[in-house]
């Protein structure tokens, strides 16, 4: 636990500090730091890898929910997790690669396409929104399924069967009986993929061709080519805040649902 | 189990201080490790070698590192000028690098390190235009050039704030190193009209993105469109007319080395003329050894790509270290400019 | 018929998860040292992969150290979670909430974070400081895992233990690990991935003589990744595939 607490509370002291060229922080302390981050430019990337992060989550959400659910009814559990888990054991960046040569504009992709005469002209799949989000929800993906996979498996069926005897319909069944119980899986899997997803930042720069700029680029930058680990601090912090603020809500409004 | 623990244990205990190592930490794919491999074998001097994608993680690295643990590093010209000026690098003993007199004049008497108090030159290379004869009939040949529409949702650009306003300075007749905040909103607004043009930026692996013609042209180091060259004959580069960026890399030694004997040993391996040769055969970068180039085939000694006429040369100018304001001027400029895609 | 659209989902999903694995595989033996498109057949990076040996050494570190903290990461979460969820602590709240700090800060400055630590408390920079990094930005993830699950739970089958008479470590071992089993087994692997890939804090916190593998990568990706790590990253998906096929036939005997 110590190791998790002091180098936290490291961050926290020097987004006070300013920032001198010699040393890396320095005193005296202030709080200009957070001052230049109230700024439209920090809004926007925020704003930018919000939107990108919420629509991983619910991408991840939509693919994993019914997969769990499948997992739970199979016979080879062990198995089969594992099988999810081996791929992400080979290097993220190689099958980010991989991910390259498959949606490039002479790739796999294009090319099976193509061939079976489902297009005329190759498609411009490679530096978009499309094959970020791919990149994404596919780096992001065993994130989502084993929370929810661990909650879900120890849900009582029989209360399905319990509700169809009392005469539910399937979608009550589902919205008031299953769903419910499984909250907990959701956002711990919500969770695990959508902060993730605000702070990756090589990914979308690889397959989005860098053009645009997310939390992450900035706070590498503030750390890197500016070099005020101050300002970079404060940037992270201010972040961890607002994340917190988000997460506080969605508890919140998840309690409402449960009870 | 135990076994393991203890066998983690001795990994870990694989102390810095042992003699016969050298701690070299140095750009990715600059280094071969055939050369690594040779260097050990002759001196019976073990390598330990790490690397790094970008000057800055570098600097920051030893900056935040207590005690220096490396011996040799290999930053860029701009950052030998940058850490120099903050003492983080020691004073170079040329009597103890025989091989030193193998080096060019050009990058012996330079501006950023006069006298070569602390660095030494070993690769060098520049930022051109490259383009694919399959594609591209009327090759551009300046800067300004690339502003045409004709470029529309085509152009792969570099990924570095320095390297991009250096072109549009250029494009508008400043100098690349210029402090000027004018020139340097000047220099944004004409890239704010490049837009449109710009199909991705990269910075890494570009060599796959060129060869496999997923950008028909743009900007690129020289050595990378020599590389792509070899792979794909349609690729062409050229020095533009209105100016280019020359970037060196230099042999340099942190202060306070744990092994400075052994640093110098492998910096002046670096700098034999045989060892040189195999860099650039290897890597493909252009190198700064008078007399390894003597001993380069003639195809590669006298390919225009990796190594220009002096008239060419005479339109680079060398990347300079700008200043704390002016970095955090451009780098300003380039997130803006990133947030208008 | 549902169950037929039931396996294929099912299918699907492990198909998009491994083409790009697929991929890989093939263009390990792609004669084109930068290309990313295909050329035809060549054993070459094979052969270089096998007279690397800086990249082995730095794949055996990397296992070695994912192991490590993974067991150590794994066993921590779990003794702090059953504890949090027997003794219903007051501060249990307040604890989630900051160990939920460390998976959101960024990577970078996490790692630029421990650095400064390691540095103000003299750890040098080795196989250690990438131990205790590990460590810490495993065990929020091993918490959140395992705590999803022990939430099902009834804490009164563990009490009733105690009161039948088992000692704490029984009533640990016997009854509530093999309920917490797959959430346990969940966390060691997700923990084990993440060690066994992480880059950005690998990278502040490393020393030169202990080389890992995403760190050798991470640098070949300025010059071009060469198909010589598909060759690897080949080697390692197949050990792995055989590993669970054994284990597997394996606790079908037993079982």
């Amino acid at each position: 636990m110590l190791f998790c607490f002091v180098p936290l509370a490291m961050v926290v002291v020097a987004s006070f500090l300013s920032k001198d060229s010699n040393h890396l922080v320095s005193l005296p302390f202030t709080l200009t730091n957070y001052a230049e981050l109230f700024s439209p430019l920090f809004a926007k990337v925020f704003i930018r890898s919000l939107l990108i992060a919420l629509f991983t989550t619910l991408c991840c959400l939509l693919i994993a929910y019914p997969f769990s659910y499948l997992l739970t009814k199979s016979k080879h559990q062990s198995v089969l997790l594992i099988l999810i888990i081996i791929p992400f054991w080979t290097s993220s960046l190689v099958r980010t690669y991989s991910l390259i040569a498959i949606l490039k504009f002479n790739g796999i992709l294009n090319t099976l396409l193509l061939k079976i005469h489902v297009i005329d002209h190759p498609l411009s799949l490679l530096y978009s929104n499309f094959a970020v989000l791919t990149g994404l929800v596919y780096n992001l993906l065993p994130f989502m399924i084993l929370p929810i996979f661990t909650n879900m498996e120890r849900f009582d069926f029989r209360l399905i069967e319990a509700a169809k005897d009392l005469g539910a319909s399937r979608l009550a069944i589902f919205f008031r009986v299953f769903l419910p119980n499984t909250a907990g899986g959701i956002i711990s899997g919500c969770l695990l993929v959508l902060l993730p997803a605000m702070t990756l930042f090589y990914i979308p720069n690889v397959l989005g061709g860098a053009r645009s700029i997310l939390l992450g680029n900035m706070i590498q930058n503030q750390f890197l080519v500016l070099e005020n680990w101050p300002q970079g601090a404060a940037t992270s912090l201010l972040l961890t805040v607002l994340l917190f603020i988000l997460l506080f809500f969605f508890r919140r409004y998840n309690r409402e649902i449960v009870h | 189990m135990y076994k393991l623990i203890f066998l983690l244990f001795s990994l870990g205990c694989n102390t810095l201080l042992a003699s016969n190592v050298v701690n070299v930490y140095a750009w990715g794919g600059e280094l071969p490790k055939e050369v690594i491999q040779q260097f050990e074998h002759e001196t019976g001097i073990t390598v330990n070698f790490s690397t790094y994608d970008s000057n800055e993680t570098m600097y920051a690295k030893l900056k935040a590192g207590r005690r220096n643990v490396y011996d040799v590093i290999l930053p860029s010209a701009y950052y030998v000028e940058r850490m120099q000026k903050q003492n983080m690098l020691a004073k170079i003993d040329h009597s103890k690098l025989t091989n030193l007199i193998n080096l060019e004049p050009l990058f012996l008497h330079n501006e950023y390190d006069p006298g070569n108090q602390v660095s030494v030159p070993l690769i060098w290379g520049a930022t051109g235009i490259f383009y694919n004869q399959d594609w591209v009939k009327t090759p551009p040949h300046a800067w300004n050039q690339l502003w045409d529409k004709r470029w529309r949702q085509q152009l792969l650009f570099l990924d570095d704030a320095r390297e991009v306003f250096s072109i549009a300075l250029m494009s508008l007749g400043y100098l690349p190193n210029d402090l000027d905040p004018e020139h340097i909103k000047a220099a944004f607004q004409k890239l704010r009209t490049l837009i449109p043009n710009i199909k991705l930026f990269a910075s890494d692996s570009i060599q796959a993105i060129i060869i496999d013609e997923d950008a028909i042209a743009g900007v690129a180091w020289n050595g990378d469109a020599f590389k792509a060259h070899a792979e794909n004959k349609q690729i062409n580069f050229v020095y533009p007319v209105d100016g280019f960026v020359i970037w060196v890399d230099c042999l340099a030694i942190p202060a306070n080395p744990p092994h400075p004997q052994e640093a110098y040993q492998f910096i002046n391996f670096m700098l034999r003329a045989d060892t040189a040769v195999q860099i650039a055969l290897i890597e493909g970068h252009a190198i700064t050894n008078a007399a390894g180039k003597a001993l380069l085939p003639a195809a590669i000694r006298t390919n225009p790509m990796v190594y220009p006429p002096p008239e060419t040369l005479k339109r680079g100018h060398f990347q300079r270290d700008v200043g704390d304001e002016t970095i955090a001027l451009y780098n300003q400029y380039w997130e803006q400019l990133k947030l208008a895609f | 018929m549902k169950s037929l659209v039931q396996k294929l989902y099912l299918s699907l999903v492990y198909c998009i998860l491994y083409f790009p694995i697929l991929v890989l595989i093939i263009y390990s033996v792609n004669d084109a040292r930068f290309s990313l498109q295909w050329h035809g057949f060549s054993g070459q990076w094979y052969r270089e992969l096998f007279q690397d040996r800086g990249l082995w050494s730095a794949f055996f570190h990397s296992i070695g150290l994912g192991l490590a903290a993974s067991f150590i990461a794994t066993s921590v979460g779990l003794l702090a979670c059953v504890h949090l969820f027997l003794h219903r602590h007051p501060y249990r709240r307040s604890l989630f909430a900051m160990l939920l700090l460390l998976v959101i800060i960024p990577d970078l400055v996490l790692g630029v974070a421990l650095l400064i630590f390691f540095n103000v408390t003299a750890v040098p920079l080795g196989f250690f400081s990438l131990l205790i990094a590990h460590i810490t930005f495993c065990i929020p993830f091993v918490l959140l895992t395992i705590n999803t699950r022990i939430h099902t739970l009834d804490a009164n089958i563990y009490y009733s233990a105690l009161d039948l008479g088992a000692s704490r470590h029984t009533a640990l071992a016997k009854i509530l690990l093999p309920l917490l089993w797959p959430a346990v087994l969940s966390a060691f692997l997700l923990c084990f991935t993440l060690s066994f890939d992480d880059v950005i804090i690998s990278y502040f916190v490393a020393g030169p003589d202990f080389n890992i593998l995403p760190l050798t990568i991470y640098s070949l990706v300025r010059a071009g990744v060469t198909p010589e790590l598909n060759a690897l990253c080949t080697i390692t998906f197949l050990i792995s595939m055989m590993l669970v096929i054994v284990s597997h036939r394996l606790s079908r005997k037993t079982s």
